[in-house]
């Protein structure tokens, strides 16, 4: 804790002029600290209890995948885009895989695609329990995360008899998956559908009624539409401040068209705005899950493999809705089985960019609960 | 702990003294041994599994290790949850050292075991957790499962045990050992060893067809190799304005603009050339700071979405490529534009400049300082341009591709 002097800011302030009587201080949060979800480090600048200025730095898990990539191959990719954003391996994986189909002209058997569009909302459906758990531990309802673990874990399973991983499931190839999915599977979805719905009423009865939360959630941390567009959030973030905008339905890759669901869309940007979406958007999750296990087809669980992933010269994007947001792959292709650059669009980063504009003239403590709910991943971030 | 080394000495010759130490011992191991607290620290994916198995279905509570500390005061374990990089290193070891002793340490997964998947290559992991501090337990997995890291704690609990006062417990140094290769010597005696077993199996195989001469070799059994339909890529349709109707837009008040990779423009062809993909145009640096101004403000085209900015580094010279999509429309564009490399510049220096787009976009703030950091190129009129993710001191910029480092160990093989 310095106190404040005009002339050495930490790096990264911007407001120069104190205007407050009382003296302002600084303080670092991070990069060990339970609620910055990881390894974020923040610094504040505080008059009393109240927030002035918020400067993230990144980069204490910033490990160079993207340089990393270029001397392995595509396949050895998709690896390595499970480990950015590990709560959505399963959704990094579809990316990498979309932008090289789109190259080397692969398509997707149907039932292929259906194990797509499950494996995928599953996990979404786990990367928002995450999300409700630690939420809760922010707010100071640890038993929230015990509950959020119970229902993850049934899906942990799943993707274990699927793939052998439980995390890192690295389980998608160009043209389909590695593998069939096991006779267990569709019973275990079913189940685990048939768990989530009571478990979820009972996650509402257990902290989204809760006094003490809507108090420290309701019209704290505002995202206005106007900041969200301009500083290009995504996913939930963007979409509890009224932008309706969702890949799968707007612009829908693999089979998401097929399917009845709706996007939830709130407008206040608030705290409670983006957990409520994350909250909703999961019951949308399950309605997918359900219509697709109904139709589950028969048939190849992949295309026609080929002897070596050589991207033709050029450039190939793909962009999929992850559980944070748009996750985009940019993928640079020369002579040869590896890529020349292959570039990874972080929802995260753009989520927390407003971070400074929506902690401002808060107390100390909404702060951890805004982080919460932006729900970043810091090693997405980092790459 | 320094009185309580001479009690071993002051009673292990009194007759029953040996005893009264061992019960002494057995007490103190048990409490500390079935009491560990681990210090809530985890960098990335392995820290999920850490947390799984604190949680309902492996609850590690069983092993009296629940009592996650936020405090590396209150903590005596901390568990490496996750990879350790270059930056995060000096955190790390202030941690451990304001942790009180005894304390321990239990590297989970590949990344804090050695570096794991980030092993070749990579110029900022620091390739095992042991370089830093000692360690106590390694557990291997990428991510371990929650069943490996309880068996890591139990080792731990039974290596605690075997401590007594004769040999209490004691603060290894910190480590400080440059980045070596420590495997590439295992490498090369890993590599000669299977050139002389191939030798000696040819050697063994040519013995055996001498012997046997009318022997005739087995039948393969084998699997039967799985066939896989070819099937039609899908289309995902394009929305809003189409390439040509974009193209005409712009190039109308922008002359010299043009299509990546098309020679001869006209709309027929800028629709055939490269299909799945959104226009790509290219655009002269003095054009590009205007171009994305026009396209988000002009009605009609109402790109108001940034979606992303990279640059590649394609030796002789840069290119920015900015990627603008319009949520209203749902349509999408790519602007590339090529940057001369300063030559005078040297490798670790800035080689290239550009106008910041971060008044226009809110969102290019931080990506301008990720190319800043990665490709060494600097955006006149940015705010705030520092590092993103290295440390201020880092020399060089990792994305150009004449990148070297010490701590990048090539692939051996
Ligand atoms: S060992 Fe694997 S799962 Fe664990 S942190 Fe490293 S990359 Fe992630």
């Amino acid at each position: 804790m310095n106190s404040l002097c005009n002339t050495q800011l930490p790096p990264g302030f911007k407001r120069r002029s104190i205007d407050s009587e009382t003296e302002e201080f600084f303080i670092n949060l991070g990069p060990q600290h339970p609620s910055t979800h990881g390894v974020l480090r923040l610094v504040l600048r505080l008059d009393g209890e109240t927030v002035k200025e918020v400067v993230p730095h990144f980069g204490y898990i910033h490990r160079g995948i993207e340089k990393q990539a270029e001397s392995q191959t595509y396949l050895q990719y998709i690896h390595l885009s499970d480990r950015f954003d590990y709560l959505t391996s399963h959704i990094n994986n579809l990316g990498v895989c979309l932008a090289i189909e789109k190259a080397m002209n692969i398509g997707v058997p149907e039932r292929a695609e259906y194990i797509r569009v499950i494996v995928n909302e599953l996990q979404r459906i786990s990367s928002h329990l995450v999300f409700f758990g630690s939420f809760g531990a922010d707010m100071g309802a640890l038993s929230v995360f015990l509950y959020a673990f119970k229902e993850r874990e049934l899906i942990s399973q799943i993707f274990d008899e699927l793939s052998g991983a439980r995390l890192t499931m690295n389980f998608f190839r160009p043209g389909g998956s590695f593998d069939d999915v096991p006779d267990t599977f569709i019973p275990r979805v079913k189940d685990f559908i048939k768990k989530l719905r009571p478990a979820m009423k009972e996650y509402h009865r257990l902290f989204t009624g809760n006094i003490v939360f809507l108090e420290r959630s309701k019209d704290i941390g505002i995202l206005t539409q106007q900041q969200a567009l301009d500083s290009g959030c995504s996913g939930p973030v963007a979409r509890a401040s009224g932008i309706d905008y969702d890949l799968r339905r707007d612009e829908p890759y693999s089979i998401y068209s097929e399917f009845d669901f709706g996007v939830p869309v709130r407008n206040n940007g608030d705290v409670y705005d983006r957990y409520m979406v994350r909250m909703e958007e999961m019951e949308e999750s399950l309605k997918i899950i359900e219509q697709a296990v109904a139709k589950f087809p028969e048939g190849p669980y992949r295309s026609k493999t080929r002897p070596a992933y050589r991207l033709p010269t050029g450039t190939w994007t793909s962009v999929v809705e992850s559980a944070k947001g748009q996750l985009g792959t940019f993928i640079v292709a020369e002579k040869g089985d590896k890529p020349y650059r292959i570039h990874t669009r972080s929802p995260s980063l753009a989520n927390l960019s407003m971070l400074n504009e929506m902690c401002m003239d808060y107390k100390l403590a909404d702060v951890v609960a805004i982080l919460a709910s932006l729900d970043p991943v810091i090693p997405e971030i980092d790459r | 702990m320094g009185i309580m080394k001479f009690i071993p000495k002051v009673l292990d010759p009194v007759p029953g003294g040996k005893s009264m130490v061992n019960a002494v011992d057995f007490i103190v191991n048990w409490a500390r041994s079935n009491s560990l607290w681990p210090l809530t620290y985890g960098t990335s994916c392995c820290a999920i599994e850490m947390m799984a198995t604190s949680m309902s279905r492996y609850d590690i509570s069983r092993f009296g290790s629940e009592v996650f500390r936020a405090s590396p005061r209150q903590a005596d374990l901390i568990i490496l949850a996750g990879t350790i990089v270059e930056k995060m290193a000096e955190p790390l070891v202030t941690l451990y050292e304001q942790m009180p002793g005894p304390k321990y340490v239990i590297a989970m997964g590949a990344c804090a075991v050695s570096g794991g998947p980030f092993y070749y290559d990579n110029y900022s992991v620091v390739k095992g957790a042991d370089r830093l501090i000692p360690v106590d337990v390694y557990i291997p997995g990428c991510p371990p499962r929650p069943e490996a890291l309880l068996q890591g704690l139990m080792l731990l609990q039974e290596k605690i045990k075997k401590e007594t006062l004769r040999n209490p417990w004691t603060e290894e140094d910190i480590n400080t050992s440059p980045i070596t290769n420590p495997f590439g010597d295992a490498l090369q005696a890993w590599k000669h060893s299977e050139t002389r077993k191939d030798e000696e199996q040819a050697d063994a195989r040519a013995k055996f067809k001498e012997e046997n001469p009318d022997y005739q070799g087995y039948k393969h059994v084998r699997v039967k190799r799985e066939v896989f339909p070819e099937v039609p890529l899908a289309e995902i349709p394009a929305k809003g304005l189409t390439k040509a109707q974009l193209f005409t837009a712009i190039s109308k008040k922008f002359d010299q603009v043009g299509v990546h990779g098309l020679e001869e423009i006209s709309p027929e062809a800028i629709e055939e050339h490269n299909p799945l993909e959104a226009l790509n145009l290219t655009v002269p640096k003095t054009d590009y700071y205007d171009l994305i101004n026009f396209l988000k403000s002009e009605a009609g085209l109402d790109f108001d979405y940034l979606f992303d900015m990279l640059s590649i580094d394609w030796k002789e010279n840069f290119e920015m490529v900015v990627q603008m999509q319009s949520l209203r429309h749902k349509h999408k564009i790519i602007i590339r534009t090529i940057l001369e490399k300063d030559e005078d510049a040297a490798a670790d220096e800035v080689q290239a400049k550009l106008p910041t787009l971060s008044r226009v976009f809110r969102a290019a703030e931080w990506k301008e300082r990720e190319i800043y950091d990665m490709m060494g190129i600097s955006f006149e009129g940015h705010p705030d341009l520092r590092r993103l993710f290295l440390d201020d001191d880092f020399v060089g910029f990792p994305l150009r591709k004449d990148f070297t480092s010490d701590a990048m160990i090539p692939r051996g093989y």
